[in-house]
């Protein structure tokens, strides 16, 4: 399993008002394990309030910028990325796993073909390290970007993107999308949708050419420029998404504590919540959790039943249960409330557990 | 720009998902119930053929049944590395259960699983030497290659990604059983391998199990289904029976 390491804040700055870009350097010798791929991203944790929280955010350096760079945009409500852009600062030791993440096709130097990439807000980030990447390393190759923003002013990378267009001169085409600020053309102002995309590709982007497109945005926008593409020809095969939902919780809740002891005696009263619908049972206490859902008919999730693979984990909303056995879940899901239910066993009276959280 | 569509909407409108990030919980299970079912089915289908590779009768057959162990072994590893990033035990999974153990050849099971892994129904059956090996691989194989078209169009796309690298190599495992069956006809083993289409057909069409419609349905608004078991089940009888019908065997 992926594993934690120290990361060294090198320089922090304001890409616009509320984003960062933080460049990281690997301290303890682990600089092999994150050498990335252009369009991976990071996953980070940190302590809130004695909580532990996890965010991924898209590694926004190409392959030969040198550097290990991620792009954090401030959510609203959200604490990481809040923190991140109003206390981090140089010098200051993040956490990260080693970069995940398939948003990538493989590159070849002696390839000329056309790539296509739609960004919306934030999910430019995966997007810029594709670009920057591709166009260094496939020399023939070029790029046409359609970045879509509410304005002017939040538009990230706004002068980067400026440079890598006078940089690559001819190979990347940059559309910008502006969803409140007119533009000269009337087509560039809105939401990239379905049917802006079917104009974009009748004067604006040759689509018949398009060899890959990558999609990184919020999902009505990804949604809408995947059905376009299909719909002019592209296969899944052709189009690669990366979606971070909007919906990363800004902090999980602990788990209740419960008032009631156990008594010792062997019954438990159990509730247990599956597909929306809670059914309340009684169950010895050396049954497990899963198979006394089983047993009553509900259509619990499982498949090893040797706390491996972590496909029947549930959350414990009330009460105690013990696992006689993990090796799939972290501490810090186990913090949260978290069990393989194959393995967990009720320790208290009543116990209440949750497949749908 | 509109950010306020559930992840549930978003997915019953043809979304991918393309991390562990945001799998919403209920998705995650049946996604690990569909990647373990096929690790563990890969994993003893291998096993189980491991065992013949000596009884192919020439070397060529023995490449052939060797390579076979070695790709499905591969597929379930691709498999398996998508499983460790939402938290399995990559190593201990691929140990925690004897891939070799068989039931009885006259075991009645339908399409249950056994206890303690998700292996298709179909792979708890002891195979009895090198013609029925080759009947066994020519009429799964296909029933795989058949869902493995569903699966590549799954809305995880890095699984999807997986599957769809992986149905040619599957489709190439039916092609070898379908020369090795051209050759057994040749030596006089029709006979034989009759009699193994009659045992093997109901069980292959039994993995693709009953499911109810609810479930299918729940599947298909997650982007974890298109087809239904019984259209799946279709597809595979007319075209496993015509793979029979070009050797001159009969349809059971």
């Amino acid at each position: 399993m992926a594993r934690f390491h120290d990361l060294e804040v090198t320089d922090i700055h304001k890409t616009i008002r509320d984003a960062v870009v933080v460049t990281l350097k690997p301290a303890n010798g682990s600089a092999s394990e994150f050498d990335f791929t252009q369009g991976q991203y990071l996953t980070f944790r940190r302590e809130f309030e004695g909580e532990e929280l996890r965010r991924s955010y898209s590694i926004c350096a190409g392959k030969d910028d040198g550097i290990l760079q991620v792009g954090i945009k401030r959510v609203d409500g959200g604490a990481f990325s809040t923190w991140a852009n109003e206390e981090l600062k140089i010098g200051d030791t993040l956490q990260a796993m080693p970069p995940m993440g398939g948003f990538f096709t493989p590159l070849d130097p002696s390839a000329a073909k056309h790539y296509l990439g739609f960004a919306g807000g934030s999910g430019i980030t995966p997007v810029l390290s594709i670009l920057k990447t591709t166009l260094s390393r496939e020399p023939r190759s070029q790029f046409t970007l359609v970045y879509a923003n509410k304005g002017v002013n939040t538009i990230m990378f706004r002068e980067e993107l400026e440079d890598l267009k006078n940089l690559y001169m001819g190979r990347l085409n940059i559309i910008h999308i502006l969803e409140t600020d007119a533009q000269e053309i009337e087509l560039f102002t809105g939401l990239v949708t379905q049917e802006k995309c079917a104009q974009l590709f009748e004067h604006w982007i040759d689509i018949a050419h398009v060899d890959a497109a990558f999609i990184c945005g919020p999902e009505p926008m990804m949604l809408g420029i995947a059905a376009a593409l299909r719909a002019h020809g592209l296969s899944d095969a052709q189009i690669k998404f990366e979606l971070f939902a909007s919906a990363q919780p800004g902090r999980a809740r602990r788990k209740a504590v419960s008032a009631e002891a156990a008594t010792g005696a062997n019954q438990t009263r159990a509730a247990v919540t599956l597909d929306g619908a809670t059914q309340s049972f009684d169950m010895p206490k050396d049954l497990s959790i899963l198979d006394a859902a089983l047993q009553n008919s509900m259509d619990a999730p499982y498949a090893c039943k040797a706390g491996v693979c972590s496909t029947c984990r549930c959350k414990v909303l009330e009460g105690e249960v013990e696992m006689v056995a993990n090796h799939a879940l972290e501490d810090y899901e186990v913090e949260k409330g978290y069990v393989l239910s194959c393995q967990a066993y009720p320790l208290t009276d009543t116990v209440v557990v949750d497949y749908d959280q | 720009m509109a950010e306020d569509m559930t992840i549930e909407s978003y997915l019953a409108a043809g979304g991918v998902l393309t991390n562990p990030v945001n799998v919403p919980p209920r998705y995650r299970a049946e996604l690990m119930k569909l990647m373990a079912t096929f690790v563990d089915s890969e994993l003893a289908g291998a096993a189980g053929f491991a065992d013949i590779i000596n009884q192919g009768p020439g070397i060529k057959e023995r490449i052939a049944a060797a390579k076979i162990v070695l790709e499905k072994t591969d597929n379930a590893d691709r498999v398996l590395r998508i499983m460790g990033e939402f938290g399995a035990n990559t190593q201990r999974y691929a140990n925690h259960h004897p891939w070799t153990a068989r039931l009885d050849r006259s075991a009645d099971i339908g399409a249950s699983r056994s206890e303690h892994d998700m292996r298709l129904a179909v792979f708890n059956y002891p195979i009895e030497g090198w013609v029925d090996a080759v009947m066994m691989n020519l009429l799964m194989s296909r029933a795989v290659i058949v869902q493995l078209a569903d699966f590549s169009m799954i809305s995880y796309q890095p699984l999807a990604e997986a599957f769809r690298t992986i149905a040619p190599i599957e489709t190439r495992h039916g092609e070898l059983a379908l020369e090795g069956a051209v050759k057994l006809v040749e030596l006089g083993q029709a006979d034989a391998l009759q009699a193994s289409a009659n045992y093997w057909w109901p069980r292959v069409a039994a993995s693709f199990g009953t499911g109810s419609t609810e479930r299918t349905e729940a599947l298909r608004a997650m982007g974890l289904r298109r087809t239904g078991n019984a259209e799946m089940r279709t597809r595979w009888e007319a075209e496993a029976g015509n793979l029979l019908d070009s050797l001159g065997l009969k349809r059971p």
